[in-house]
């Protein structure tokens, strides 16, 4: 394990270019660079504002940063497993000529949805202090340390267990974004967990991890209190539990996976 | 001390009758009880035993599909023995399919990088190389430009470049010798002369028997994934010659003999000004 692990370090430089071209192509292609794959996540928050602040009778400087946090965190999911899907193909050409660990392919594909998402995260909390002041944030912000650490090991785990199941399977992408599409009304992205559990339908949020990762996301930055433990509990299991997997994905199948390109 | 053991090294590809089957395909099947795609297993390998040490110049010959480039990705650790063991000491270099492994986006430098990195180089090292690789591709102001717009022989001179800028204990040969027009060629073939005389251990796999007999102290030759023969250059070469011939007749003979005569057409080097 830590063999490995000491092994994707020592082909960093490889993976860390990789990672920064795929940025340079994706921002270069845009006039507005970076800014473009934000409008996105803005456009969407400012559409579904004007209807969901009527619809749910919520404020808008407390619905927009909310709504919009949920859109960052969904982004990420979506981005780490289709990337996900893809870099063992992408990748394929090295594969074939160097045996360095196949991890690094999803890696790069997390790292590379990684970094949206904190450029998009700094802009939640700007919408958040402009729209509400600072309260006691700067003083939780110490939190955000272990949400994205888990966060980038569920993404990265994600990735490597649907790049595997991509080569083997070809329709593991269009599963995993139906999956997705179900699982994106189950988590409360656009409406807040507190309406499920008072029409009693709480334990779609309680057993859904990614409302987990949602609360101790939003918990700290947007309303200002520490998340509760169980949340944490809830995420740290969920991350060791797919890192496992795909740890024993790579176990088994690391070595094999060149025969089946 | 640079090494490579191969102790009943057997490799059997296992390939699916249809290519992929999607996931809906799989669990119907499944459920009906039929076997789903059914497995074809190519013994690519069998029983291979080798054992090279340093200064070794090991040179592999056979018809196509005897095993020579998958015997060397194996030993490149790219395809995993399915028996047997594999334990290599020291560093590899590889020169395989040349032209593969490159990002068509990416400038000529950046691809430098690239490959570079993986070969395990290092930001400052490769710096110290890079003006080195671009003056040998002799490449110019298209490193600024997208491999996209390369032509294929322009690609393999990029790729020959930077493969051959570092110095392996162990290098691992296939089939590069006749890379772009003919005077790189024979700036290539320089390049390897050096390679072969620093590297510590050459596994090479090339139909050129003139060069393998140049180049190599040790010969073995493969058929159908099992080695029939081995051993010094010019014997196992001589024997490989006459049961070409023997099979193939007259044509076979030209066939085994025809890189010699190509090399014969190549103008001499005093002849011939190479900007190196």
């Amino acid at each position: 394990m830590s063999n490995y692990l000491a092994a994707i370090w020592k082909c960093r430089y490889f993976w860390l270019a990789m990672v920064r071209m795929d940025l340079r192509t994706r921002y270069r292609r845009s006039v507005l660079g970076i800014g473009w794959s934000l409008l996105q996540p803005i456009a969407m928050t400012a559409v579904m504002c004007t209807v969901f602040c009527t619809l749910f009778n919520e404020t808008l400087a407390d619905y927009a940063p909310s709504l919009m946090a949920g859109f960052c965190f969904w982004n990420f999911i979506t981005t780490a497993t289709s990337q996900g899907c893809s870099c063992l193909f992408q990748g394929e050409k090295y594969i074939r000529q160097y045996p360095a660990p196949i991890a690094i392919y999803p890696l790069r594909a997390v790292l590379g949805a990684s970094f949206h998402f904190l450029i998009a995260l700094s802009l939640v909390l700007m919408l958040r202090i402009v729209m509400k002041g600072f309260d006691n944030i700067p003083a939780l912000l110490i939190h955000l340390v272990p949400t994205l650490f888990l966060l980038f090991v569920l993404g990265w785990s994600l990735a490597i267990l649907v790049s595997f199941a991509t080569v083997y399977f070809p329709d593991t992408q269009n599963i995993t974004e139906v999956g997705l599409q179900i699982l994106f009304y189950a988590t409360p992205i656009i409406y807040k967990p507190q309406m499920l559990i008072d029409k009693g339908l709480g334990w779609v949020v309680y057993l859904n991890p990614l409302a987990a990762y949602l609360q101790i996301l939003r918990d700290p930055i947007l309303y200002g209190v520490s998340p509760p433990v169980q949340a944490y509990l809830m995420a740290i299991l969920t991350a060791i539990v797919f890192a496992g997997m795909a740890a024993a994905t790579l176990l088994q199948l690391q070595r094999k996976i060149i025969f089946q390109l | 001390m640079a090494s490579i053991r191969l102790d009943d090294v057997s490799l059997v590809f296992r390939v699916r009758q249809q290519r992929r089957m999607t996931l809906k395909e799989f669990v119907v099947q499944r459920i009906m009880l039929r076997t789903p795609n059914p497995v074809l297993e190519v013994k690519a390998l069998q029983n291979i035993n080798l054992h090279l040490n340093e200064g070794d110049r090991l040179g592999i010959i056979g018809c196509n599909g005897a095993g020579k480039s998958t015997m060397l990705r194996m030993l490149a650790g790219i395809y995993p023995p399915t028996t047997g063991t594999r334990v290599v000491d020291g560093e590899i270099g590889s020169l395989f399919d040349l032209a593969l492994g490159f990002e068509q986006d990416a400038t000529g430098w950046e691809n430098i990088c690239f490959r570079g990195y993986l070969q395990g180089e290092t930001p400052k090292t490769i710096k110290s190389k890079m003006q080195a690789i671009a003056d040998f591709s002799e490449l110019g102001e298209f490193l600024y430009t997208p491999l996209r717009y390369y032509s294929s022989g322009m690609v393999v001179r990029l790729a020959f470049s930077v493969a051959t800028a570092i110095n392996p204990e162990i290098l691992l040969v296939d089939e590069v010798l006749s890379a772009g027009d003919l005077a790189f060629q024979r700036k290539c073939r320089q390049r390897m002369e050096d390679m072969i005389s620093t590297a510590r251990l050459i596994v090479m796999v090339s139909h050129d028997l003139g060069a393998l007999q140049r180049f190599c102290n040790r010969i073995i030759w493969l058929e159908n994934g099992t080695i029939r023969e081995e051993g010094p250059a010019e014997i196992v070469i001589g024997r490989y010659k006459t049961e070409m011939q023997r099979l193939h007749g007259a044509e076979g003979a030209y066939d085994a003999g025809q890189s010699d005569s190509v090399r014969d057409e190549l103008p001499p080097a005093e002849g011939f000004s190479v900007a190196a």
